[in-house]
């Protein structure tokens, strides 16, 4: 746990200090996100906790120990440290600059090389391809996961990234955003991650610290600081479209409800009736091999006058309203609008599980704002 | 112009001059990266680099003194011999190797630096394991442009006795012998160029392949 007591500091030749009076205690095994506008003093704070700052008051404590307490240099070699320009050795290769730290822990050169080879495989970077190159031969997005992987060498439990994804294409950020929450899955570490975008905050983060001007406005959860935002300048840096990022924090299986009614492909004639018994306004066509290929609903089918096949092209036309149980609900959403339709069907794998209305993910958002 | 007159100085008195005149650059040189390149290295420490301008600017004074005007104002303090000369040319080799060095130095992407920095390099391996390696291709080229300049000057060194090939170049102008002049001078340039060339394929070696541009 990292945490921050009455944290100051002041630049010299400044009035105004970069931070103020700041306590904030992170949690181990999580990803807490800093964000706030540019100047809001979060690189700072990152930086005062491995002392690459020194705080003018106040103490950090890393597990209840004084950071000051350690030489300097060894404790930064035990915190991974990811920055947006990345920094690496230009005149050393990948497989190099991942053994900086282990070499400064003196490892033997066998551990070094298998350690090395372990987080370029662990980054999805091709290990024959990459260990050689210099810097200067990969893309920004390779150049950021050899960055990760640098950090990651001694398996530190503790790693601070300053605007790590910030420098690469929004293709490449999603990925390596992606990467590092499915690492993180299994790693485990205390990740202090600093942004100025409140969309990757929401994304990355398992707590958020929202700061201005040197102070913590709010702190909490994504659904917390979304649901609840403490005051305007909260609800402005997430912008107007709050309650639509909330879909973000949900997913398809959490709001949808069970398949109203399956007529097979072959037998839409007796349709209307199996919806009428079964009280829905909507049915999921599947094929001969079990697979939903469509739906239509109760109205179309009366207003077709029980014209099968233009019902059954009816129901084709949605053969790609379909989303996974996985996906979320801005996703959902985007698909439910994309079709003439007010039904969308989940699956998960080939099988059809349930479907998504409007007024299902209304209902489901509303509750969760909890009004 | 005789043939005679070629042979004599070419294959009697060159030799000799030509040992004294690498002599001169050699030891000079090998001074002047001592002295300098510590020296630029603590300029740019942050302790020490309210300095940096001061001692810049000795060196832009001492840089200026013409080699010859140095060279004689050498002898009445160390007298006749190789140690004023290798003073004097000392004292004009000083600037670019330092300026460079200072160049090279401050240079280094300051990303790099934090980066090695926050991963707990200490500021002693910080400097010989990133900073150096990045400078050095910078450094190397200050030290190609005063190798150049101390075996021109060099030549002014016989004045005050101390030999080199400017023994023969003296030598001819008093004895109206321009096959002295020739070999002189010829061989004085001979051996800028071929040092030029050598430094500069040095400085290719070991720029890591990186960074070649």
């Amino acid at each position: 746990m990292i945490e921050l007591k009455q944290i100051t500091k002041q630049y010299a030749g400044q009035t105004v200090p970069a931070v103020k009076q700041l306590s904030l205690s992170i949690p181990k095994g999580e990803i807490c996100v800093l964000v706030g506008p540019s100047g809001c003093g979060k690189s700072t704070i990152l930086r005062m906790m491995n002392r690459m700052i020194e705080p003018t008051s106040g103490t950090v404590t890393i597990n209840g120990e004084d950071v000051t307490s350690t030489d300097s240099d060894q404790l930064r070699m035990g915190i991974g440290y990811v920055i947006q320009q990345i920094g690496l050795l230009p005149h050393r290769t990948i497989a190099e600059n991942i053994a900086i730290v282990p070499r400064l822990y003196k490892w033997p050169k066998e551990k070094i090389a298998k350690r090395v080879d372990e987080l370029i495989v662990m980054m999805g970077l091709d290990l024959e391809k990459t260990r050689g190159k210099y810097p200067c031969e990969l893309s920004g997005g390779q150049m950021q996961r050899v960055g990760v992987a640098r950090a990651m060498a001694v398996d530190p439990p503790i790693m601070l990234m300053d605007e790590p994804f910030g420098a690469v294409d929004p293709i490449a950020r999603t990925h390596l955003q992606d990467q590092l929450l499915r690492l993180q899955k299994e790693i485990k570490k205390t990740i202090v991650f600093v942004t100025h975008d409140i969309n990757e905050a929401i994304k990355m983060g398992d707590k958020i610290a929202i700061l201005n001007a040197g102070k913590l406005v709010q702190f909490g959860t994504p659904e917390e600081i979304l649901t609840n935002p403490i005051n305007s300048f909260v609800e402005n840096f997430i912008g107007h479209d709050r309650v639509v990022k909330k879909l973000n924090l949900y997913r398809v299986d959490e709001a949808m409800q069970p398949v109203g009614c399956l007529v097979r492909e072959t037998e839409l004639q007796t349709a209307s009736q199996n919806m009428k018994q079964a009280g829905t306004e909507v049915a999921f066509v599947i094929n001969e091999k079990g697979k939903a290929i469509g739906h239509f609903t109760l109205e179309e089918f009366e207003a077709y006058k029980g014209d099968v096949e233009r019902v059954r092209k009816k129901a084709l036309r949605r053969e790609k309203a379909f989303v996974q149980t996985t996906a979320s609900l801005p996703d959902a959403l985007s698909v439910l609008l994309e079709f003439d339709s007010d039904y969308l069907g989940i699956l998960k794998g080939d099988e059809l599980c349930g479907m998504l209305t409007f007024k299902d993910i209304r209902t489901h958002v509303y509750r969760k704002e909890g009004w | 112009m005789t043939w005679e007159n070629f042979r004599v100085a070419l294959f009697e008195k060159a030799p000799q001059a030509l040992f004294e005149h690498s002599l001169i650059v050699v030891v000079t040189i090998t001074i002047a990266i001592l002295i300098s390149v510590p020296l630029g290295v603590l300029l740019t420490r942050p302790k020490f680099n309210r300095f940096g301008l001061v001692i810049l600017n000795i060196l832009n004074v001492l840089q200026a003194i013409p080699g010859l005007a140095m060279i004689a104002l050498a002898l009445p303090i160390l007298g006749l011999g190789i140690k004023p000369a290798v003073l004097a040319l000392l004292f004009q080799s000083l600037l670019p190797i330092v300026r460079n060095t200072m160049a090279g130095l401050v240079g280094v992407s300051p990303d790099v630096k934090e980066a090695a920095r926050g991963m707990g390099m200490s500021p002693r391996r910080l400097l010989l394991e990133v900073e150096i390696p990045l400078a050095m291709p910078i450094i190397l080229s200050g030290i190609r442009t005063a190798t150049v300049y101390v075996v021109s000057i060099g030549t002014l060194a016989a004045l005050i006795g101390a030999g080199g090939l400017g023994n023969l170049i003296i030598g001819g102008l008093a004895l109206f012998r321009p096959e002295y002049l020739l070999v002189g001078a010829g061989l004085g340039a001979f051996m800028a160029i071929v040092l030029e060339r050598g430094l500069c394929y040095l400085e290719y070696k070991i720029t890591p392949p990186g960074m070649r541009v």
